[in-house]
């Protein structure tokens, strides 16, 4: 469904320099450094696979996911979704994907939300029967209903998010390329739109492209992970893979009244114990160890005043592969 | 094309929700073009004629001119606002669509406070052509001409536009080379070329033919020079630029450099 060979993007970094002259004399300056975003990216994604697609910020996931949809143009290398490339048939690609980025939305800002579903089932000349269809599945599922015509600008980020998903699945694609959708949301968003990925994963076999700093985006959606650093691919297999690679590491802080008394025998699932401050800080990994059992455990050693649990970080995850 | 009523629509009710700023923004234009008129008007009060060009005649110049800009500020001012679009990433959002990101740009905002602007430039034009009447010229071909000398103009004018948003494709940044692309020049043609030094001129018969739009036709439609050719050469000058600024355009859209999330 989605190819990527040896597909690179380079980026010639000029100092660039405000006013008339500026533009001018960037435009000619020889003086740049090249910045290799992607660097010879290799893969394959099957239909109706959920891929989770990783990395640091600046890694070249964005990059990536705007050579896939025809944005940018590869400095070298081949890519192809649904057998067509989006460099040569660029409309054409955009017919069969749907692409959200969390960061921006694709809504029309100052027009009722109902407005920008109205627009796009033009734009991709979507039959009315079809597009009936699509909006009230949609709505069951993601609740778009209640904010219909209420202005894009005026909507919560986890409405206007939930939005930009429906909108851009209004014309049925086959892929979906999804870049950090649920960042800044709340849990119930959150989960809202993981169950609604779900879904439309397993149901409508749709092939899902997903970046996220969320680790749990990633161990409730996604069935493969390719995890990039630097513009080139560290890792790229199963869940599991993964999981056996770097192990998934939960963090738990606890605070005690007095100095708590840590036995020798450690817990299995334990893998770091540090004092920050006045904090105990556990590393765990929630696979072979649960947040319950654990939370037993800590109490057992003295008397908690305050407990924290924290996601893991992308950066510490990645940090681990090598 | 319903799609791009659609579009323009959707657009248009966008601006009106900020109606009290799209008030403002008119008057304002209004007044800076009225200022600017009346500055032209003391001028050649006092000067009676510019290099051999009466009041009027100079008023079929600038009115064409001033029509031809305004109503490209109407209708491109995405274009003219399209470093922001390079800056902020934006253009992004007309790539993932499967329709031409130049008309996505087009439909994406109209600015209707410049109408203000071609209304005065209408004005000017119908004086213009009374007062030449008055002085018994013959004005049924000029008349005639006007549409197409406008239109010429408003693709000249467009297509210097793009060929200067394009360049942003590189320098991202371009907002001040567009007064310099655009605004000089049409101020420019708003007084007879033949006032302008040799390599000004050529400038203007040239890379920024402006000198076509209004100058050309005006020659030989008032007797003062020129042949026939004088009134194919502004169609043909810009169906011709408008062919070499889309082709650019389209290289440049292949250098676009997005930006990092």
């Amino acid at each position: 469904m989605i190819v990527a060979d040896h597909l690179n993007k380079h980026f010639k970094i000029y100092e660039t320099k405000k006013g008339l002259m500026g533009s001018m004399t960037s435009l000619f300056s020889a003086k740049h450094q090249v910045v290799k975003a992607v660097n010879e990216i290799s893969f394959k994604i099957e239909e109706g696979e959920f891929v989770g697609y990783i990395g640091p910020n600046g890694a070249g996931k964005s990059t990536t996911i705007k050579m896939l949809s025809g944005i940018l143009h590869p400095t070298a290398g081949y890519v192809e979704v649904g057998g067509v490339s989006p460099q040569k048939r660029r409309k054409e690609v955009a017919k069969k994907i749907g692409i959200v980025f969390g960061q921006r939305t694709q809504l029309w800002w100052d027009l009722p939300l109902r407005d920008s579903f109205d627009i796009l089932k033009e734009m991709y000349k979507v039959p009315d029967a079809k597009y009936q269809h699509f909006l009230k599945l949609y709505d069951d599922m993601l609740q778009i209903g209640n904010f219909m015509n209420t202005p894009v600008r005026k909507l919560s980020l986890g409405q206007r998010m939930r939005g930009d998903l429906a909108a851009a699945m209004i014309h049925d694609p086959d892929v979906l390329f999804l870049d950090e959708p649920t960042i800044g949301l709340d849990v119930n968003a959150k989960t809202s739109i993981r169950s609604f990925l779900k879904e439309m994963n397993e149901k409508e076999k749709k092939t899902i492209l997903l970046t996220t700093h969320d680790m749990d985006d990633i161990e409730q959606l996604c069935s493969r992970v390719i995890v990039i650093n630097h513009g080139q691919i560290v890792l790229d297999g199963t869940l599991t893979e993964l999981r056996k690679n770097i192990g998934l590491p939960s963090v738990m802080e606890v605070q005690y009244r007095t100095k708590p008394e840590i036995g020798d025998m450690v817990m299995d699932g334990i893998e770091k114990m540090r004092w920050e401050e006045e904090k105990l800080v556990l590393q765990y990994d929630r696979s072979v160890l649960s947040s319950p059992s654990l939370l037993q455990e800590v109490t057992k050693w003295g008397e908690p005043i305050d407990i924290q649990m924290k996601e893991p970080d992308i950066e510490e995850v990645i940090r681990k592969i090598y | 094309m319903h799609l791009y009523l659609k579009l323009l629509s959707g657009s248009l009710r966008s601006r009106m929700q900020y109606k009290m700023n799209f008030l403002i923004s008119s008057l304002s234009y209004a007044l800076i073009m009225a200022v600017d008129f009346i500055l032209l008007a003391a001028i050649l009060q006092r000067f009676d004629d510019v290099k051999g060009w009466n009041l009027y005649e100079v008023g079929l110049l600038y009115g064409i001119s001033s029509v031809a800009i305004t109503l490209y500020r109407v209708f491109g001012v995405e274009i003219h606002n399209f470093e922001r679009y390079m800056v902020e990433g934006e253009f992004d959002s007309l790539l993932i669509r499967p329709v031409s990101p130049l008309s996505l740009l087009l439909t994406k905002n109209l600015d209707l406070s410049r109408i203000g602007g071609t209304l005065q430039g209408v004005i000017i034009l119908i004086i213009s052509i009374i007062g030449l009447h008055e002085k018994s010229v013959d004005t049924f071909f000029l008349i005639l001409y006007l549409p197409v000398s406008i239109l010429s103009g408003v693709v000249i004018c467009f297509s210097l536009g793009l060929l200067t948003a394009t360049i942003a494709f590189w320098t991202q940044r371009i907002k001040d080379f567009q007064t310099f692309t655009l605004y000089a020049p049409f101020n420019a043609a708003n007084y007879p070329m033949n006032i302008y030094p040799g390599w000004l001129k050529l400038i203007f018969f040239t890379v920024i033919p402006v000198g076509f739009m209004n100058y050309t036709p005006v020659l030989f439609l008032l007797n003062k020079g020129g042949d026939l050719w004088n009134l194919l050469l502004p169609p043909a000058v810009a169906f011709v630029f408008l062919f070499i600024a889309y082709r650019f355009w389209q290289f440049g859209i292949r250098h676009y450099h997005s930006t990092g999330s």
